[in-house]
Order: C-alpha cells, then sequence, then structure tokens
C-alpha cells in the first residue's frame, strides 16, 4: 500500500508506539508545566509565616491570658524581618518565573505583580495622611489593619480571576473576612485575629499549592 | 521488537521525537507568548545545533515563529508556536488518541 510508504516514523532508533508517544507527550507537558510555571506555594507561605509569627508576637506585647510577654522591640524585629523577607521572596519568585519568556502572560504578571506594589503606596499614603490627624492610637492600627486585609483581599479575588482560580479567589474572600473581623476584634484582639486566621488562611493556601499539580496555563 | 515504527496518517513533521518535544514545550506557553531560544534549549537539554535544525523544519512547515530582535545591543532570538502550529499539535494528539480507540463498528462483513 502506497500509504504506508508516508506513513510517518518515529526516530528510527526509537520507535514509539501510539501510547509510548502519548506518555512521552505527558511527561513533558508536566515537565516543560512544572519548569517553566511559578512555584504557587512560595508566593503564600512565606507570608503566611510572617502573618503568623509576625503579628503573633505583636499580640503578645499586650497583656493577656497567655503566659508569655514580649517585650515591643522584639515584636517589631520579628515582624520587621519576616516581611521584609516576604516581600523579597514574593519578587525574586515572581520575576524568576518569567525568565526568558515574553508576551501576554508576562504583561498580565507584572501588572499584577505592580498593583501590589501601587496598591500599597497608595493605602501608605491615605492611612499616614489620615493618622497624621489627632487618631486615637486604637482607631490608627485598626485602620491599618482593617484597610490593609481589604487591599490583599481585593488582589488575591483579582488573582484568582486573572488565573481562574478559585482557591485564590476564596482566600481573597477570607482576607476580606478576616480584616473585618480584626477591626470588630479591637485592640489586641485584632493582631490575634490577623495571626490566627490570616496566617493560617496563607499557610492554607500554601499547602494546597504545595500539593496540587501544576496545571497547563490557559 | 513489539514497537510499532509506522503510524501512518500522522503529522510527520511532528511525529519525531525531538521535534516532539519542541512542540510540546511551545505548545506549554500561554497563547501569544514566545520563548528565548536559550530558555528553550535548557528546558529541552537540546544542543543549539540540534534544537535549530528541529526549528528549521517546524519553521518551514509554518507551526512555528522565530523572530530575531535586539535588547540593550543583543541579538535575541524569540521561539512562538504559530496558530497553524498549535492545531497541528491538536490534531495531532486527536490522532494519537483515535489510534488507541478500538474500531467499533466495522462496516462490512
Amino acid at each position: 500500500m502506497a500509504g504506508d510508504e508516508t506513513g510517518a516514523r518515529l526516530d528510527e532508533d526509537s520507535p514509539l508506539s501510539a501510547e509510548e508517544t502519548l506518555a512521552l507527550i505527558e511527561r513533558q507537558q508536566r515537565e516543560v508545566t512544572r519548569r517553566l510555571g511559578v512555584n504557587v506555594a512560595l508566593f503564600y507561605g512565606p507570608w503566611g509565616a510572617a502573618y503568623l509569627l509576625g503579628f503573633g508576637s505583636v499580640f503578645l506585647t499586650y497583656p493577656s491570658a497567655l503566659p508569655l510577654r514580649l517585650p515591643g522591640g522584639v515584636a517589631a524585629a520579628i515582624t520587621g524581618v519576616l516581611f521584609a523577607a516576604a516581600v523579597v521572596v514574593s519578587v525574586v519568585n515572581g520575576t524568576r518565573a518569567g525568565r526568558g519568556v515574553r508576551g501576554p502572560s508576562r504583561m498580565v504578571a507584572a501588572m499584577y505583580g505592580w498593583a501590589w506594589t501601587l496598591g500599597f503606596c497608595g493605602l501608605a499614603a491615605v492611612n499616614i495622611g489620615v493618622t497624621r490627624l489627632a487618631v486615637p492610637n486604637d482607631a490608627a492600627t485598626l485602620l491599618w489593619s482593617g484597610s490593609s486585609l481589604l487591599l490583599v483581599g481585593v488582589l488575591y479575588l483579582a488573582g484568582g480571576a486573572l488565573w481562574q482560580d478559585r482557591f485564590q479567589y476564596g482566600l481573597g474572600v477570607w482576607m476580606l473576612v478576616t480584616g473585618a473581623g480584626s477591626v470588630l476584634a479591637g485592640v489586641p484582639g485584632n493582631f490575634a485575629v490577623l495571626s490566627l486566621a490570616g496566617g493560617g488562611g496563607l499557610l492554607l493556601t500554601a499547602g494546597y499549592f504545595t500539593l496540587r499539580p501544576p496545571r497547563p496555563r490557559p | 521488537m513489539s514497537a510499532i515504527g509506522s503510524l501512518p496518517g500522522l503529522d510527520p513533521v511532528i511525529h519525531a521525537q525531538a521535534r516532539l518535544r519542541v512542540t510540546v514545550a511551545l505548545a506549554a506557553l500561554a497563547t501569544g507568548d514566545r520563548i528565548t531560544f536559550p530558555r528553550l534549549q535548557q528546558l529541552l537539554d537540546m544542543t543549539a545545533g540540534n534544537l535549530s535544525t528541529h526549528l528549521r523544519k517546524l519553521e518551514d512547515a509554518g507551526y512555528v515563529q522565530i523572530a530575531k530582535t535586539h535588547r540593550r545591543r543583543t541579538p535575541v532570538t524569540y521561539v512562538a508556536l504559530t496558530e497553524r502550529g498549535r492545531r497541528a499539535f491538536t490534531d495531532y494528539t486527536a490522532a494519537l488518541r483515535a489510534l488507541l480507540i478500538p474500531p467499533t463498528d466495522q462496516p462490512g462483513d
């Protein structure tokens, strides 16, 4: 039959069956998706740790039912170092992901990354402006924790929408609830809410993305 | 040797192990994205010469677009799957799957 003559043939040295070829495609797809893709869990783990331990340590500077009491300087140091580390890990992780790739997906990722920076610059400007007025200390504290969590929540909602990820969207909703809850809890309960609910939600998300196999891009 | 060497009806451009790997890697990019030659080479663990040869064959078939530009005076080569290439890859995997499904209703005697 003449048709057999043109029948396609894989590399002569390693003829593969249809099954083997499909297996090769799937293996290669997984490998490339893993190596090209960003380590999503790394965007949440360091923030989860920073929330849990940072806000947790701030809570422990106040008198509470717990036997432990931390000096303010120690809590400030823990919080500062952990949040700075989380920023660095996020920026490095986000930048490394798109190494050697250009195009619409990288544009979306860069704009989303900048949305965090720009959003927090705007938030800081507003909050610093407001707290320069004679605002009671507790009101200033709640303003910062409530508005920060509101922005974090909205950015996770946006991220969930951009990458069609329900789990990330759900985290956004959770962070909005956490922010509102922190304001309702008052000082110093707000720090406990941020630590446990905020940090817990972020660590849970990190765990989820660690266990979930990487998905091919849309 | 039980392996089937010849699979008729499959796109011969894609149906070669090395070019198949190149195509899979490019298809894993988001639509409209392109990748630098060295990064693709690194992802595939291929030599530059080998990768160039296969890319040229894919380009000749209209499956791959290769663009040479400069970034800060350094020449950069970007590689992307064309729409035609993406479709060819989808058809190719569909054809492979069809080969695995045993024919159900055989007409005739």
